[in-house]
């Protein structure tokens, strides 16, 4: 048993803090128990280490498979709309412009103070718009993902499916060699008995057909 | 230290809002470690393939449900253990969670030499991780290989730090036992 302030395992797994550390190295120092058992607790750890790792033998294509990608131009329209930034700059323009057209065309006509309303559903419009289509991007890459689970799911209940197949046809195959194995084995006896059976009888007749 | 241009918290956040390309490189830096972890746990590859495939796909579906990206490995892994051993269910429906073993002749080590360590070094290791329960072998592997926390395991594994500890104690006796003089004797 360890008599370290700490479980030198959890010393040698990270899992202690820096003063925790400290303490059980001064004490690994000074006790020749603990130092042993650190010594091959280290050893072992080591040892771990020994066994790499393997490449993956194909990538992942998930994300990147055409499938589900959106088309180009929902791409280029997610890329706009998807910044904060540039929807804040084309809010503005667009605003700027009906300021301008407002002003030209309205000038001295009508007050000044009705014209926000309109604007403002403009905008909101827009933004409604822009929204729309996200969702419609997120839907079209959300129905892909389900398409795409629910192949994997056959795919995996396929490979059960044929995994059971070839074992009951494997079984049939050994049942069958078992039963040829069985009736060989009941030809041979049975040879073995009429051969017994004729020598038993045949050997007193012949030794009278010797005799005469 | 790895230099990373943009850390996984951000492309977590931007795949989280639909950015496909982000998830494309969460997944491209992912997909090594979570092959390997399913590879150690099942012992077959074209498993660890196809569970790899579902774990990323299933990630992808549930990223806006992570609440902290910070806590994306762990939340990846539970997913990859959860993909594991419910294909473990499948095939063999009537055994208890304890009872499932990898269904693989070997455990999923790859043995071989290199110019670092020597073969004999690896089989020795590979036998001795051979005689490990399910469990243990998956506590070590998350551990050792993949250097996560006692506490995240006990996210993966869904039960108590105490659990995790036990069975990691109990794995490490054993492979102390085995791995300790063979190594001790291999440097003398």
């Amino acid at each position: 048993m360890s008599c370290s302030p700490f479980d030198i395992r959890d010393y040698v797994l990270k899992e202690l803090s820096d003063p925790e550390r400290k303490q059980v190295e001064v004490h690994i120092k000074g006790c020749q128990g603990c130092r042993e058992e650190w010594e091959r607790l280290r050893l072992t750890e080591a040892a771990l280490f020994s066994l790499r790792e393997e490449e993956i033998p194909q990538r992942i294509a998930f994300v990147s498979d055409k499938i589900f990608e959106p088309s180009p131009w929902h791409r280029a329209w997610a890329a706009f709309w998807g910044s904060a930034a540039r929807l804040g700059f084309a809010s503005a323009a667009m605003l700027s412009v009906a300021l301008v057209v407002f002003a030209v065309v309205f000038t001295g006509a009508r007050p000044a103070v009705s014209t926000p309303a309109p604007l403002a559903s403009a905008s909101s419009g827009n933004v409604k718009a822009v929204a729309m289509s996200t969702d419609q991007i997120q839907q079209q890459i959300q129905a892909a993902v389900e398409r795409a689970v629910t192949a994997s799911e056959a795919r995996q209940q396929q490979k059960l499916e044929q995994v059971v197949a070839d074992i009951r046809s494997e079984d049939l195959k050994e049942r069958q060699q078992l039963a040829r194995m069985a009736d060989a084995a009941l030809d041979m006896s049975t040879q073995r008995r009429l051969a017994v059976e004729r020598s038993s009888y045949d050997f007193p007749r012949a030794q009278k057909e010797g005799l005469q | 230290m790895i230099f990373r241009a943009v850390e996984d918290t951000d492309l977590i956040r931007q795949a989280a809002r639909g950015a496909v390309e982000a998830f494309n490189l969460l997944v491209s830096r992912w997909e090594k470690r979570v092959y390997n972890y399913l590879l150690r746990i099942t012992g077959n590859r074209e498993d660890a393939l196809d569970l790899t495939q579902d774990v990323f796909l299933k990630a992808y579906q549930n990223l806006r449900k992570l609440d902290d990206p910070g806590r994306f490995a762990p939340w990846l892994y539970r997913i990859a253990h959860n993909e594991a051993y419910s294909m473990f269910r499948k095939r063999r429906p009537e055994s208890d969670i304890a009872d499932l073993e990898p269904e693989g002749t070997d455990t999923g080590i790859t043995v071989g030499g290199s110019s670092v360590f020597p073969l004999e070094l690896s089989l020795a290791v590979a036998g001795a991780l051979k005689q490990l329960s399910p469990e243990q072998r998956e506590a070590v592997v998350l551990k050792i290989y993949q250097g996560f926390k006692f506490e995240e395991m006990a996210e993966i594994l869904s039960c108590p730090v105490s659990t995790v500890k036990s069975r990691l104690y109990a794995a490490f006796e054993l492979l102390k036992t085995e791995l300790a003089p063979i190594k001790a004797r291999g440097v003398s």
